[in-house]
This record gives C-alpha cells, structure tokens and sequence, in this order.
C-alpha cells in the first residue's frame, strides 16, 4: 500500500524576524513494515542553512535556519511511504511470557536489550505517581503475559479517557490528564508510557501519521488529518510492539511511522527558537492520501 | 600521641585544645619539617599580628572585589570570600604521588567521555552499566556522535581530593563539566603572599601562575582548524552565578572577552559575538554554564542562558568549547567503582589514586548490602537534582523517619543510587576567631589538556567546614578557604620559588565590546549621574530646610515647600511632599535617602547602581574598586545610624566625593574607546534628564520675586553653578542669566548645551547600523534636541504669564527637548543592544 502524505506548518509573525533556527522531524524512518520512496521539502522563504542528520534513536533530522528578514513561515514536506501489509503475527506462540519475567529478562546482557533499556527511566513529560501505577497494576495482574497486559493497557485507556482538544496542550502533566481522564493522542501515549515505566517496563513514544477515512458516501477533504502518535512497548524475544490507544488498535496498514523517543520531547515534529518582541499564528495542516502505483 | 614537647609548642600557639593532629605528623610520629618551619614563621608573627593580617587578608580580598554568591539569599550577592591564614601544605613526596594520579584520572575520563559519545564500546562490553549513563542527566544523546576539533574531549578537569586520617589521599568527586575555583586559587595566593611574605620563609612553594599561561595555550590550541589566533570567549550566566567574581576575573586575567547567551548568535552554522561594532565571528568557547542551558533549540527549551543554534555551529566543526557539552555525564559518584576495571582495560595498570568503597546500587547484590548498612554510609545521588543542593546525604544524621523515606526512594529507582563508605579524615589546623582548630579540609586540584596530556596546577583550592564536625563542605554553606602550598625542600629542584608573576589586573582592552558589557556600561553611567544629581539637589534641600527653620520669614518657608515638593517630582519618590500633610519632614527626606525599598530613594539607586557595575566588572580597576568599596560601606553604616541632619547631610558629601572619584578614575582607565563612549554617553543623557527635571519642578512656577530669588540660587548651587554665575556675570541672580548658564552656554560644562554638544559627538563616533545615509532614530532625535536649544532665546524662555503665574516659553521648550531625549535610550537599545528582543520557541503538538 502506498500514502503520500503532506505536512504543512505556518507561523504568521506579528513582526519581522531576522532570524530562526529549526528543526523538522518530518522525515520519516524506515521500518520492517515501512519503506521511504521519496521526499519533497518546501520550506518558504527560502532557508540559508540546511542540514539532515540521523539523531541517536535514528531518526531523520532535518535542521535549517532563516537568517534574512521574515513574517512568515511555512514548512511543508510531502513524502511517499510504502506500506508492507503486515501478516498477523503468531502473537501466541512466543507472548505467553509472564510480564515480571520479561522484566527480569531485560538484564541479560543482550544489545538489543541495553538499547531497550534506555526506555524504562521516567523523563520530564512521563512522570510516574502512585496514580499511576496503580492504574498500571489493574492490566499488569501477577504472571499475565505481557503482551496481554499491555493491549489491555492500551483498551482501558480507550475507554476510561475522552479524548478532547480543547483539554490540554503540549506540556499537560501526565498527572494532570489522569486526573481529568481527558487529553489528545501525544497525551494518551505518554499515559500509557508512564504506566509501562512505573512497573520497570521499557516503553517508546512514536511520533506518526494516521490514514483517515471519509464517513461513508463523503469525499475526504484535503488537510483534514492531523500528525498522530502512539506508544509502543518491549517485549523480550518479540521486539518493539505499538499499540495506539486513542484508536484502540495495533497500528498496521494505516499508521505511518515518522520516529520514535523517549517522549515527545525527543520527536516533537517541529520545533524552533526565534527572537521576537510580538506573538505568532500557527497553522498545521496533515493530508494523508492513499495513492496508486 | 604528640609528645610533651609538641603540646608545649603547639600550646604556645594559643591552642586551646591537644587535638592530635595528625596529618601534621610524619611516619616517624614527629612534626612533618614544612609545619614545623611555618609554625615558627607563624609564632614569630605573635598573636595580635596574626589577627591584624587576618583582618588584612579579608579586607584586600574585598577590595579586589572578590566575592561568591549564595543563592536564595538576597543579602548573598557579592558575599566577600574568606580566607584562612593558615595555609593547606603538601610536601613534594605526597604531590610526586597525586600529581601522577590525577594525570592518569584525567586521561581515563577523557578516554572515557570519548567513548559515551562515539562507539559505547563499554556499555557493550559491559564494562559500564547502560543505566549509569543512559539515565545520567548529563547524557545528552544530541551530543554522541560530535567528533571532536581535538586529541581531547576533556580539556579541564577538577577533582576533590581529601587526606584520611591514615594519610591516604582519596578522590571524592570529579568535576567535568565546567570546573570551578581556579580564579580564588590564583586570588588567595596573591592575598597570601602580598600580606604574608613572611610565611613562606624557609619554605619552597610552588607557584600556581603557570597554570594559567597552560591554560590559555589549550584553549587557543583547541581552536577548530587550527586557526591562529583564535577568539576565545568566556560564556557566563551572568552577574546572579554564584563564581561570577572567577568568570570576570579569569576574562581580564587571559584577555578574553566575558559574554552572556544573548551576545552570541549562531549562523550559517558559526558562532558570532554581537558587538555594538557589528559580528566578530568566536572560535572557541570556555563556558561556565551548564551543558542543558546552552542551547534552547535542542537541549533545555525554556533556557535565556544560551545560544540558539550553538549544537549545529559545534557539529559542524565550526567552534570548539570547553568543556563540551554532555561532558557532565562523567560527574556520576556511580562511576567511581567501574573505574578500576576500566583503567585496567585502557592501561593495563591499577588506578593511583584510590577511589573510595562504593557500592551503585543498580546492581541487586549492591543494592542489598546498601539497604542494610545504610546508616553506616554516605549515599549519593548519580547526578545532582540542582545545582545549588548537594547530593551527598550523611545517612547517620538523618532521622528514622527519613531514612525509611531514602530507603524507598532507593528501591524505587536503584540505578540513581550511590553508596559510600565513610572515611575518617584527616583534620587540618584552621584559625578560627583567633585559635587554632581541627577542621575537615577538601583539596580541589585544577588539571588543563595539552598536547601531550595534562598539566596540573601545583596547587590549587582547599576549603574547609564551616563547624567543626561538619563532614561536608561548600562555599554554599558557607565554608573557609584556604590557599594551598605544594612545598619542596629539594635544593637542587630547578622549578622556580616564591617567585609568583602576578599580573595586574586592568581593565579588559580588548578591541570589541559585546552589546550586553555596552548596555551595562550605559546604565552605569546613567545611575552614576542620577546618584550624584539626587546627591546634589537633596543636599541642597535639606540646607535649605536646616537654614528656614532658624527664619522665620514667610518667603523662606514657602521656598522650603517648593523645594520639598521639587525634591519629590526630581527623585520620583512620589506621594513624599506632594502629600498634602506630610507629617515629618525629616522622616520624609531620612525615607528619601535610605530606604532601599521604595523606588527613587538613594539607597535604591546605589543597588541599582552596584548592580549594573557588578555585571561588568571586569572593567574596573583595583583602584576603582577600592573606591567603590569604600561607599557602599560608609553609606551602609550611614543607613543604619541614627543620625543628625547635619551627619545626614555629610553622608551625602561622602557619596558625592566618591561618585566624583569613580568617574574621574574611569576617565583615566576603562578601555578609551566604544566603552568609555558607552558610560559617558548614558552619564550625558541622564544629566540632560536631570537638569531638566530639575528646572520644570522649580523654575517653570512663579510665586514672587524673592521666592524665586531663592529657588533659582538653589538650583544654581545643586549644579555646582552658583561660583560659576558669579564669576561671569557680576550681577544679583536673575533668570534669563540663569537660563543661559545652565541650558544654552555650550562653555558651561554643566549646560543642556554642553551634554548634548557631546551626546552628538559620541553619536558620531558610533558604528553605523546601515550602510544608507539615512540617519538613526537616536541621531534623529539628538539633532531635533540640539536644535531647539540653539535657536533658543533666553529673553524668550523668560517671558511671564502673569495671569497663570507660569513661564510658558519656558515650560514648552522643557517639555519638548524632555520628550526627545526621554526616548534616546530605547532608540540606542534598539540599535545596538538587540536586547529588546527575547527569544521564543515554536512549536507544534501530536493530535
């Protein structure tokens, strides 16, 4: 299956700015399931610095600076991503691993499981509380398997949160959004990241996109989709799992992968430090289409 | 045990206890030679001289303007820095045993360091635990993979280093990040030696000065593409940080420029150093903030202390700072017992300088063995929480409670845990308040890269406990320092003796000025003149008003009134006068002049005043300081006296005698050019300000003749014009004369005329923001000012309205040129400070 999706982003400077420095994830990686084709950049006007780099998660980092006077801004990158159909996994077979053992297993001294590691200390945006945890514990029960623990994680959470707007913005704490059961997608997975580290379990935050489809009888609109994200969690012997909780599904076909972190902070889609004495004017807008090859 | 001799020669000492001093005694149980040759000096100097050079010590520090500042304290800026007479000594054959060792420790941590950021060859073979520095604070994955400009990642490196009671020297902690205390170091060497040459007769000191020469050559050695040259910058967080005194101190020692964030940009991925003269591009950075303030686009967002950008310009190659970001991540107590291993592994040798027992508790058998014999530990922290706590918890002092709250905090994150073992440690002898005491010492050594390793300074910084049986020591809690003698008494040793190269310090002339020095040195000028025109006319006043209460002439009480109230409108320290019933008048002028919390009073204005001069003060010389010095104290014990009007008014004479000397000392010594240009062109625009203000709130109202008689022979005195008047004019005072003496007589160094003549002046000499011919909002406005006054006419300005009883001409023409030059200030930030400005983040969030 293939998507071409474009990512527009535009800030309206009160202002003139005479110089910004950026940095884009908006490339997305290649993954098992996820191949990159190509990618279009059109950032206007025109930056005089640019630079890609792969960060330390390998990530693609696009980095550019606009050093000549500017009111506007405006990002858009289109890519062409290749999606694998992915065959059901025989999930049963090797996921019956109770989670406190896979939690003791982590410490053999395998590289995949140092770099998984990384993933289990609290960071600045996933803060653990009893809260928390004892929210955690009611899916991680004594000897459930992970896997099973995990996807019951991601259900409740679907259930028990609604998901709203209007609620938070990019630095509600997770306290905070468990107490009110309400937040957008970024905050769902940094929920269920917390959850997963308060028990000394590796969990990744992911940064994406997902595929949208048109109520029934209804042409889709062009920009009506919105970068996504999700979490996913390590499972000794089965690898990197994602689970998107504000879809209640296993990401497949229709979730495309940019990259992934610790949290948001390590994959935030763009960021920018500007000197200015006036406000701004965002505008995002995602179109995730699927084309034919 | 000291033998009966020792005691009687220690008791001679005004030694009040027999505590056993042991690292004073040799193996052989005997007073090591070098304690025995200074405690001879030391005697021969008696008690009351000791006290005296104690007190002198202290008092040359201060004037230095040495100082450290407390956070979280408002009476802990610019704290004065104690040093103890008594001297921390290490024989040469002891430094032949750690000079090597730390050496060795240098070159295992860069090695180190080196390794985190590239191949993590020791997280894979297993030789560092991934969690002691992957959940490190101080590993910014944004840093693996900078290759870096040099041989050395590591180019300073501190370590702590302590004596046991056993005579063993122990490291207690690593300092990479940006390592402090070599400034106090060369500073309390240079007291010692000035008050103390005595002291070190007999004695082979090694000198410290050299470090700095090694240090300056690493730092231009290190320049990317090794480029001659170099500008070398030092990065500072700015007046508030606690070693603010070393960062200027270090920057007129080495002649590199001091600069905050915000005078440094970064593009077209190199870093350039705003100056009020255009972009000089920066080679190398020494930074003294720590690695997650330094760049807001990709380390900590919300930091000011930075430089947008600075990550791209060092991945590039393009600048090379020491020492480099993520290099923090080695300052981890949990490293210290895999160090063993790892020395082995590069080396193949065994570390030389112990490392004390420590367990991590990351690892379950350690974990345990902590847990149960924690009250018999130190515990902690892989890295500190902030930067003014310490992370060191003496578990012994803590409370039942507290400990089961470790204990949990333990379990619940045992990789950020470190355990200690608790060694006794060798006191060293300190005078404290006149006798000699035991105190526990901490001996920072201060070691720098170079091409072939590292080099140590043969010295360094001991600070000791404030309390006796205090185990742990920071300038936070307010310990003693102490300056460090490495002694050799090898006659034939070449290494030169006694013989210490100080530099003067003189102010920094060094040919560019950043925008943020430029605007400080503005705001000095501005609160210099605003001190000594307040000075001034309060002084005036309160003359006056000693004057009209033997009078009882109607006219001098309602000349008094006039005044009061002027006073009030000139100082902004309103409602004051213009309250219709005020009830004391001298509460009133007292509040005026010392209380620091209401705005426009004096003493708020010398804050205001020592601040700006503090942010910049490596721009002032010894003698300045001692100037400086001297009013802050003489106005501190002035506040809190109670005193007569009359010593009330010589307070004010002393300020003003002082302010005068700071001026004429500047004049003489800050750096001739854009600097100077700064503090007088802020100082010129303040005493147009003034002036003016002044006159409005006397001058413009008309009461009869002789009241105003009055008021313009005060306003005359207040300028220092009244001799003046006399001298050229010959005649009773009267206005219009008045007028052309202190606004349009371009002779009278005090005239409107006069300030704006040289406010264009200096306008001219300025760099010009753009190529075009266009003239600037400042010199815009200059000119408008500069021409109203000279097509003015003082006949004209003295034209009564008899009906409003008001000179209108007059009050006009105030209110124009007020209006002008009122705006001059922010038309200059805007142009060449840039700081108008504040940086933003932008952002975008995951639906």
């Amino acid at each position: 299956m293939h998507y071409k999706i474009t990512h527009t982003t535009e800030y309206t400077y009160a202002g003139s700015i005479s110089l910004c420095h950026n940095i884009a994830m908006l490339i997305p990686r290649d993954t098992n399931n996820q191949q990159r084709i190509k990618t279009a950049i059109k950032i206007i006007p025109e930056p005089d610095v640019m630079k890609e780099y792969d960060d330390f998660f390998g990530n693609k980092v696009l980095y550019f600076a606009i050093q000549h006077q500017h009111k506007k801004l405006s990002v858009s990158v289109t890519n062409d991503i290749k999606k694998n159909i992915t065959p059901s996994l025989p999930i049963n077979l090797c996921s019956n691993i109770p989670w406190e053992k896979a939690r003791l297993q982590l410490f053999e001294s395998r590289p995949d499981f140092i770099d998984a590691r990384q993933y289990i200390a609290e960071t600045g945006m996933t803060t653990i509380d009893e809260q928390i945890t004892l929210y955690a514990l009611q899916s991680f029960t004594p000897k459930r398997p992970m896997f099973e623990a995990a996807k019951d994680l991601m259900q409740r959470i679907y259930k028990d949160f609604k998901f709203d707007p209007d609620f938070s913005t990019v630095s509600t704490p997770v306290s905070e959004v468990m107490r009110v059961k309400r937040g957008v997608c970024q905050d769902f997975a940094h929920l269920a990241i917390a959850c997963l580290r308060s028990l000394g379990l590796p969990a990744r935050y992911v940064s994406g996109y997902i595929e949208t489809l048109p109520p029934l009888g209804k042409i889709k609109l062009v920009g009506v989709d919105a970068s996504h994200a999700w979490f996913a969690v390590f499972i000794p012997n089965l690898g990197w799992m994602d689970f998107d909780p504000t879809n209640n599904q296993m990401p497949g076909d229709q979730h495309i992968t940019i990259g992934w972190g610790r949290d948001y902070a390590d994959i935030s889609p763009l960021k920018g430090v500007i000197l200015s004495s006036g406000s701004h004017k965002l505008r995002v807008s995602v179109d995730v289409r699927r084309i034919q090859y | 045990m000291m033998t009966q001799t020792k005691q009687a020669y220690f008791s001679q000492l005004f030694l009040t206890t027999n505590y056993s001093y042991s690292e004073l005694l040799g193996v052989d149980g005997n007073l090591q030679a070098h304690w025995h040759i200074f405690f001879e000096s030391l005697k021969s100097l008696g008690q009351s001289e000791i006290e005296d050079r104690s007190r002198d010590i202290l008092r040359l520090l201060k004037e230095n303007g040495v100082t450290y500042n407390i956070y979280d304290d408002p009476f802990g800026l610019n704290r004065p820095w104690n040093l103890d007479i008594i001297p921390f000594l290490i024989s040469i054959d002891e430094w032949k045993k750690i000079e090597p060792g730390l050496k060795q420790r240098a070159t295992l941590l860069d090695l180190i360091l080196k390794d985190i950021y590239g191949e993590r060859q020791l997280i894979k073979t297993g030789l560092l635990p991934a969690e002691l520095i992957y959940n490190h604070s101080g590993f910014l994955r944004q840093c693996v993979g900078i290759k870096p400009n040099n041989k050395h990642s590591l180019i300073l490196y501190s370590a702590d280093l302590a004596r046991s009671a056993d005579g063993n020297i122990w490291v207690l902690n690593d300092r990479t990040q940006a390592p402090s205390g070599y400034g106090y170091a060369l500073e309390n060497r240079a007291a010692m030696s000035r008050i103390n040459p005595e002291l070190f007769n007999g004695l082979k000191v090694r000198q410290l000065s050299s470090y700095f020469n090694d240090l300056q050559a690493s730092l231009q050695e290190i320049a990317p593409y090794q480029k001659e040259n170099p500008r070398v910058v030092i990065l500072t967080p700015g007046p508030s940080n606690e070693t603010y005194f070393e960062h200027s101190y270090l920057s007129s020692y080495m002649g590199f420029t001091l600069v905050q964030g915000d005078d440094l940009m970064v593009r077209d991925n190199y870093v350039w150093l705003k100056t009020i003269g255009g972009l000089e591009k920066v080679d190398v950075i020494l930074r003294r903030v720590d690695d997650i303030y330094c760049d807001p686009l990709e380390l900590k967002s919300d930091s000011q202390l930075g430089v947008p950008g600075l990550l791209q310009a060092i991945r590039s190659g393009n600048v090379s700072i020491a020492n480099p970001l993520g290099s923090s991540v080695l300052e981890n107590p949990g490293l210290m017992l895999f160090l063993q291993n790892i020395a082995r592994h590069f080396f193949n040798t065994d570390l030389i300088l112990p490392t004390i027992a420590s367990w991590w508790c990351g690892q379950p058998k350690e974990l345990q063995y902590v847990l149960n014999n924690i009250d018999k530990l130190v515990i902690k922290r892989i890295f500190r929480n902030t930067v003014a706590s310490s992370n060191s918890i003496d578990v012994a002092l803590l409370t039942k409670e507290k400990i089961t709250l470790l204990k949990e905090a333990i379990k619940t994150h045992p990789h950020l845990f470190v355990g200690q073992e608790k060694v006794a440690f060798a006191s060293s002898p300190s005078l404290v308040n006149g006798i000699i005491e035991p105190r526990n010492a901490l001996f920072r050594s201060f070691l720098v890269s170079n091409n072939n390793g590292y080099t140590a300074m043969a010295g360094g910084l001991t600070r000791t406990s404030s309390r006796k049986d205090n185990m742990l020591i920071s300038n936070q809690l307010g310990g003693i320092s102490k300056d460090t003698w490495i002694i050799s008494q090898n006659k034939d040793n070449n290494v030169h003796h006694r013989k210490e190269l100080f530099k003067t310090i003189t102010p920094a002339l060094i040919g560019v000025l950043p925008s943020h020095t430029a605007e400080n040195l503005f705001w000095v000028g501005r609160y210099a003149e605003r001190l000594l025109g307040n000075a001034r006319f309060q002084r005036t006043v309160m003359q006056s008003v000693t004057e009209s209460n033997q009078s009882l002439v109607d006219d001098d009480v309602e000349t008094e009134q006039i005044l009061l109230r002027a006073l009030t409108n000139f100082t902004f320290t309103y409602p004051g006068f213009i309250e219709e019933d005020t009830k004391d008048t001298w509460v009133e002028l007292k509040a005026i002049l010392f209380d620091i919390k209401r705005n426009g009073s004096m003493s708020n204005n010398c804050l205001q005043f020592s601040r700006s001069v503090y942010a910049v003060s490596n721009q002032w010389s010894i003698d300045t300081w001692r100037v400086l010095r001297m009013m802050e104290e003489d106005w501190m014990t002035a506040s809190n006296a109670n005193l007569t009007h009359f010593k009330m008014i010589s307070s004010l004479d002393s300020l003003i005698t002082s302010m005068v000397a700071f001026i004429g000392l500047n004049r003489e010594s800050i750096s001739r050019e854009q600097g100077w240009i700064m503090l007088d062109m802020g100082r010129k625009i303040e005493q147009s300000l003034l002036l003016i203000r002044m006159l409005r709130a006397t001058l413009v109202s008309y009461t009869n003749d002789d009241v105003a008689y009055n008021l313009q022979e005060a306003v005359l005195k207040s300028n220092e014009a009244l001799v003046n008047y006399r001298y050229k004019y010959r005649v009773p005072i009267q206005l219009p004369l008045v007028l052309e003496l202190l606004l349009l007589d371009p002779n009278n160094p005090r005239s409107l005329m006069h300030q704006l003549d040289k406010i264009k002046n200096y306008f001219s000499q300025l760099p010009k923001p753009s190529k075009s011919d266009q003239l600037s909002e400042h010199e815009r406005l200059i000119l408008e000012a500069h021409t109203l006054v000279k097509l003015a006419g003082k006949e004209q300005l003295s034209i009564l309205n008899k009906e409003h009883f008001e000179y209108e001409h007059l009050s006009d023409f105030l209110g124009k040129i007020y209006n002008l030059l009122s705006v001059i200030p922010e038309a200059i930030s805007k142009t060449y400070f840039k700081h108008a400005q504040s940086q933003k983040q932008l952002f975008t969030a995951d639906m």
